[in-house]
């Protein structure tokens, strides 16, 4: 974006600048052209100026020829004819000047082909005198007609000089006034363009002034970057590194040093001298990876090991990337990442997986292979007594009758456990297979496995609908079944057991018991029982395994059945919860997650 | 049936259940002949015999040395000459699995072995007197499992 801003501005600047030397051009070519037509004007009127000064001259010596001759003609005394001949040839000289300063105006030159024949006609005619004084020619008439056409003639040329004059006088107004205009134009042309020239320089001033303060704060922006990336590297344990395609050559990063245990720069960044530190068996493997890397342009994520600077050996990966930058540079850019830490702690875990995945199976094939095999001399035992107890009782005294007994509630307590035993390491070891099953029919599966003892107690159960959930069948059977079975076994003497089994579809955000809050939905279902209930604070530890909260005597339960119950909804990522209340009953609310 | 008593044959490992096998039909009043065999091995010896009596209700205990009540099981249900018996499991276990393989093997009833002895004759009693042809036509997994 930044650089962007600042690329188009130098294109910016370059225009004003061409756009600048243009205008000093055209400054300089009006200038010139300006110059120029004064300099003409000047001329110009500088030579009317002349010709008006020369017609003056030539009508004043046309009077000194005039006066020299009167002189003469009064006093025929030959020394006035000096004047008159000096002035004839001043005469000449100064016409021939006029017609040259003339020449090039054509109405001028009618007027001076006018003026050379009047000017010939006068000296005609004063010469005409002289010559009759000179040879004593006494021509009265002659003499008088002589002065009559002179003076006649020198009015001519008066008026024709006038004319001329006039002529001069008009055209030296006229470049006057046209010298004026162009000197009074001239200056502001030059001003303007001369001000916009200031004002582009001004505005690329301005531009320049922008752009290298934009430069400078996004320099600092690098360096900052520059430094807090050296951080990263560092607090991040990874390094990087470059790898200039054209030229082959390669630059690391501090922390890429640093990971190798040695000092930056210490060595020259290249890849025999990375090898050195790539631990022998992967070296092969790490070149074949920079081999791929040069032919695809790209580099995925490997890892290898190293050994550093002081012997340790590390875990490593590498990734580069293939860049080409703005000034068509091709580089591919890498980051070698020290997963030392990680890669042993990700084996220590794997290894307890593995401890602990072992240690449980052994548990457990114990606990199934020890509660079944306890199971078959046990029934012989319980199949004996009771042979003997048909069989032989009358043979027995009294005591020996209440042994028996004795015996055999001791053997059916043991079978129970052994029963429940089989049964919580089943919930275990079974592989989960999840299926979509319908709860009812799995609830009416558990109530015709207890119908006989339902039936003893007389126990009435209503439930509402369930609905079909993706369940392990059979441990939700059992989990029903331990449920109602629990409601029977403490239920209070002299009242008919009543199960109310409800059910909602609830979210976990709404229900205080689930401790995590989200939008997941559940199944609950709870079992309500009017039975013996059980005080609150005991609400936790009736689903640990072996705990009893009431004699054995009193009550046949062995502290599994809940315990199993726990495991099953566990298998199910779900929860159950007991509450309870002494002599009025207990609740256990179960919620299965929506699946 | 035209036979007067019935043919029983009870393959189990451990001495003990046959004893209480032979004597629970002793108490019986039903007239049955009651044959025991000591493990697989022993009983498809005797079956595979031409001249064999085929039994009318077959035992079979599931956890024998040499061949085991499944393979016997299966062995028996892949000859047609067999079609005829009724075989019934007579375990110690009742896990889930072996009471769905036994099942889906062709399996009649599966009878966990009882811990008394009075239940043990009420079991075999029940057992040997089900119109077989009956129960088998109408067969599923839920009267598969005898409960007591």
């Amino acid at each position: 974006m930044k650089i962007n801003s600042l690329f188009s501005s130098s294109i910016f600047l370059k225009v004003i600048f061409v756009v600048s030397v243009f205008v000093i051009f055209f400054i300089s070519a009006i200038t010139f052209k300006h110059l120029t037509s004064i300099k003409k004007t000047s001329f110009y009127v500088e030579r009317s100026y002349h010709v008006s000064l020369e017609l003056e001259r030539l009508i004043s010596y046309m009077k000194d020829a005039e006066t020299g001759q009167r002189g003469f003609l009064l006093t025929k005394d030959s020394s006035y004819l000096k004047p008159y001949y000096e002035s004839r040839i001043k005469i000449v000289n100064s016409f021939n000047r006029v017609s040259q300063l003339t020449k090039d105006n054509s109405e001028q030159r009618k007027n001076i082909y006018k003026l050379k024949f009047l000017i010939n006609k006068r000296k005609n005619y004063l010469s005409k005198n002289i010559y009759l004084i000179l040879n004593n020619i006494s021509k009265k008439e002659e003499f008088i007609n002589n002065l009559k056409i002179g003076e006649i003639t020198m009015n001519s040329i008066r008026n024709q000089i006038d004319t001329m004059d006039q002529i001069e006088d008009r055209l030296f107004k006229e470049r006057t006034k046209e010298y004026n205009s162009t000197m009074s134009v001239t200056p502001i042309i030059i001003y303007i363009t001369l001000l916009i020239t200031l004002l582009l320089i001004a505005l690329a001033f301005i531009k320049i002034n922008q752009d290298l303060k934009r430069l400078k704060s996004s320099n600092d922006k690098l360096t900052i970057a520059d430094e807090s990336s050296k951080m990263a590297e560092i607090v991040g344990n990874f390094g990087s590194w470059q790898l200039d395609l054209g030229t082959n050559t390669y630059s690391f990063s501090d922390n890429e040093y640093r990971l190798l245990g040695c000092e930056p720069n210490s060595f020259e960044a290249s890849l025999e001298n990375f090898l050195k530190y790539v631990h022998p068996e992967d070296v092969d493997y790490v070149v074949e990876n920079v081999r791929k890397m040069l032919v695809n342009n790209n580099l995925p994520a490997f890892s290898y090991r190293i050994i550093k600077e002081n012997g340790n050996l590390q875990y490593f990966t590498a990734i580069a990337r293939y860049l080409t930058d703005k000034s068509g540079n091709k580089i591919m850019i890498g980051v070698t990442n020290d997963i030392t830490d990680d890669y042993i702690s990700k084996q220590l875990v794997e290894e307890r997986n593995r401890e602990l995945e072992a240690n449980n199976k052994e548990l457990s094939a114990f606990n199934y292979v020890a509660s079944h095999d306890l199971q078959e001399p046990l029934r012989k035992i319980q199949t004996f007594i009771s042979r003997i107890a048909e069989k032989e009782s009358e043979n027995f005294s009294d005591s020996g009758k209440d042994y028996i007994n004795r015996i055999q509630n001791a053997t059916n307590r043991m079978r129970l456990l052994i029963d429940d035993l089989l049964q919580f390491s089943r919930t275990n070891r079974n592989e989960k297979v999840f299926e979509n099953v319908d709860l009812n029919t799995l609830l009416e599966n558990s109530k015709q496995e207890l119908s006989q003892s339902i039936e003893d107690k007389k126990a009435t159960i209503t439930n509402e609908e369930l609905p079909i959930s993706n369940v392990i069948p059979f441990q939700i059977q059992q989990l029903f079944t331990n449920l109602i079975n629990n409601s029977l076994k403490y239920s209070i003497a002299d009242i008919l057991p009543i199960i109310n089994i409800k059910y909602e579809k609830v979210t976990a955000e709404n229900e205080n018991d689930i401790p995590i809050k989200n939008k997941i939905k559940f199944h609950k279902i709870t079992f309500k029982d009017n039975g013996i209930g059980f005080d609150q604070e005991y609400a936790e530890k009736i689903f640990e395994l072996f705990s009893r909260l009431h004699n054995k005597n009193e009550y046949s339960g062995t502290g599994i059945g809940l315990a199993i119950c726990k495991k099953i909804i566990e298998n199910h990522q779900g929860y159950i919860f007991a509450k309870g209340e002494p002599n009025k009953g207990s609740i256990f609310t179960i919620y299965l997650p929506v699946i | 049936m035209a036979k007067e008593y019935m043919h029983i044959i009870l393959a189990d490992d451990d001495e003990d259940d046959r004893l209480f096998f032979t004597d629970a039909f002793g108490e019986l009043k039903i007239s049955t002949k009651v044959n025991t065999y000591n493990d697989g091995v022993q009983l498809m010896d005797y079956l595979n015999n031409d001249d064999a009596i085929l039994p009318d209700v077959l035992f079979l205990d599931l956890n024998m040395p040499r061949k085991s009540g499944k393979e016997c099981l299966a062995e028996l249900r892949d000859n047609e000459r067999f079609n005829g018996v009724a075989i019934a499991i007579y375990s110690t276990s009742s896990s889930e699995e072996d009471i769905e393989d036994t099942f889906v093997q062709g399996a009649n009833i599966y009878i966990k072995k009882p811990n008394d002895f009075n239940v043990l004759k009420k079991v075999l009693s029940d057992v040997v007197t089900i119109n077989w042809q009956y129960h088998t036509s109408g067969l599923n997994k839920d009267n598969f499992l005898l409960r007591m």
